[in-house]
């Protein structure tokens, strides 16, 4: 198996931080693979024009995927910010949870006699005796999901999420009031965990319109979406309005 | 795996556990675990809420650029990679089961399942031990591969025994290692083994 000189190394500490420890894994991790793919050894495979094996795309590899684990760079200077908004933290408090999910095919409506505008579908989990009232959340920060783990989750929190697998989410799930999961079926993981906990939940939603901290209702009465319906492509779906005048 | 790696990797597939249980399904002792998890949430690796310990982000990508050193082999053996394959081809069949476990069908609409039908609760147990007789293989040559999976074949036969035994608990609850938390997470251990992602 391809291995670097270091692999083998004992009593190497890692790295004090942590950014530093994942950075040079990813490196490492690239070099053991082109290492493999050379088919070499470590002697040849360096002599071989080791200084053009990393490329300027490799290094842009390497950051995308930090930055998608939900890190974001600390910045000393506020152009970084400015300029790369999606690379850094944000300039102040929490201010990236509030650009809600905004889906091409939501349909959307007027504010109705009993205040409700609509906002989108999802295919509801399983059909509960009543719809579910709460404030739309949402869940997209490692920040945000680290802090309700250790404060708690506010309660009559309808979490909004795209993470259909619930990786992000699954040491909180229990303590929402509902969920909307931009993803997955009602077959996903996170399908069955809130089926589990007998929480409300919308996946595959398509939503727009709804700001972090607005008050929305989700058809929870709704027929639930079965197996048959996804193989013969019916469409069957619950609502989530926006409740107006009750928004953040 | 070093047991650094060893107690780190346990957190990821746990995701938010005490350091009993992320030890026992790596294969290391509490005091182990312990002072293991204690070491990484003092430089910043894994926070601690409520007893229970979370991998931090960053700790997860330094953990996962180590996998391919570790895993490897696994991944270029063709017997492992049938037995995986063949967990993924079952894997359709258990959400199946378990979302028609959850759900049950009163005049055409699906609604939450209350458990007072045992008729119909124990033809779905059935079909879960159907399901399990397929899967001993595909476990057997998993573990073949890497003996430490040993666990969760355990832990699987366990869950269905005292499903079938009459504790219906056991076969979705989440706050227990009932067989489909068992089966979730050898789902994790197997994406994370194979370096694939989950489908949906």
């Amino acid at each position: 198996m391809a291995k670097l000189p270091i692999d083998d190394a004992l009593y190497v500490k890692p790295p004090a931080s942590p950014l530093v420890e994942a950075t040079l894994g990813l490196v490492q991790e690239l070099v053991r693979d082109r290492l493999r793919e050379s088919g070499g050894e470590w002697a040849e495979f360096t002599m071989a024009g080791a200084d053009d094996l990393l490329t300027r795309d490799d290094f842009a590899a390497i950051e995308a995927r930090l930055l998608a684990s939900g890190h974001r760079f600390d910045w000393s200077a506020s152009i970084s910010v400015s300029e790369r908004p999606d690379a850094y933290k944000a300039a102040a408090g929490d201010a990236g949870e509030d650009v809600g999910f905004s889906h091409p095919d939501a349909p959307t409506g007027e504010v109705q006699a009993d205040g409700k505008a609509l906002r989108g579908v999802g295919d509801n989990v399983v059909q509960h005796a009543q719809d579910l009232r709460g404030t739309a959340r949402y869940i997209r920060s490692n920040e945000r999901v680290l802090a309700y783990l250790t404060d708690g989750v506010p309660p009559g929190t309808i979490a909004v999420i795209d993470d259909s697998g619930g990786t992000l989410t699954a040491p909180i799930i229990e303590q929402f009031a509902g969920v909307i999961c931009a993803g997955g079926t009602v077959r996903s993981h996170l399908g069955i965990l809130t089926r589990e906990y007998n929480i409300p939940c919308l996946m595959n939603a398509k939503i727009a319109g709804i700001r972090d901290g607005d008050t929305v209702v989700i058809e929870a009465s709704a027929p639930a979406k079965t197996t048959e319906d996804y193989q013969d492509g019916i469409e069957r779906v619950g609502r989530v309005w926006l409740l107006a005048g009750e928004g953040a | 795996m070093n047991d650094r790696d060893l107690a780190l990797h346990g957190a990821a597939i746990k995701r938010h556990a005490p350091a009993k249980a992320i030890g026992e399904l790596v294969g290391l002792s509490e005091e182990r675990a312990i002072e293991l998890l204690s070491e990484a949430v003092a430089t910043n690796r894994v926070i601690e809420a409520k007893g229970a310990y979370a991998l931090t982000p960053l700790a997860g990508v330094a953990l996962q650029s180590r996998y391919s050193l570790y895993f490897q082999h696994l991944r270029d053996d063709a017997d492992f990679r049938a037995a995986y394959d063949g967990f993924e081809r079952i894997n359709r069949t258990l959400k199946q089961i378990i979302t028609d476990w959850q759900t049950l069908d009163v005049g055409g609409q699906k609604v939450a399942n209350d458990h007072r039908d045992k008729d119909y609760d124990a033809k779905i147990i059935d079909r879960l031990g159907a399901l399990h007789e397929q899967v001993e293989p595909i476990l057997a040559g998993l573990t073949k591969g890497l003996p430490r999976l040993k666990i969760y074949g355990d832990k699987l036969l366990a869950a269905l025994e005292a499903a079938e035994d009459g504790d219906v608990e056991w076969v979705s609850d989440i706050r227990r290692d009932s067989y489909h938390t068992v089966w979730f997470e050898l789902h994790e251990e197997l994406l994370r083994i194979m370096g694939t992602e989950r489908d949906e």
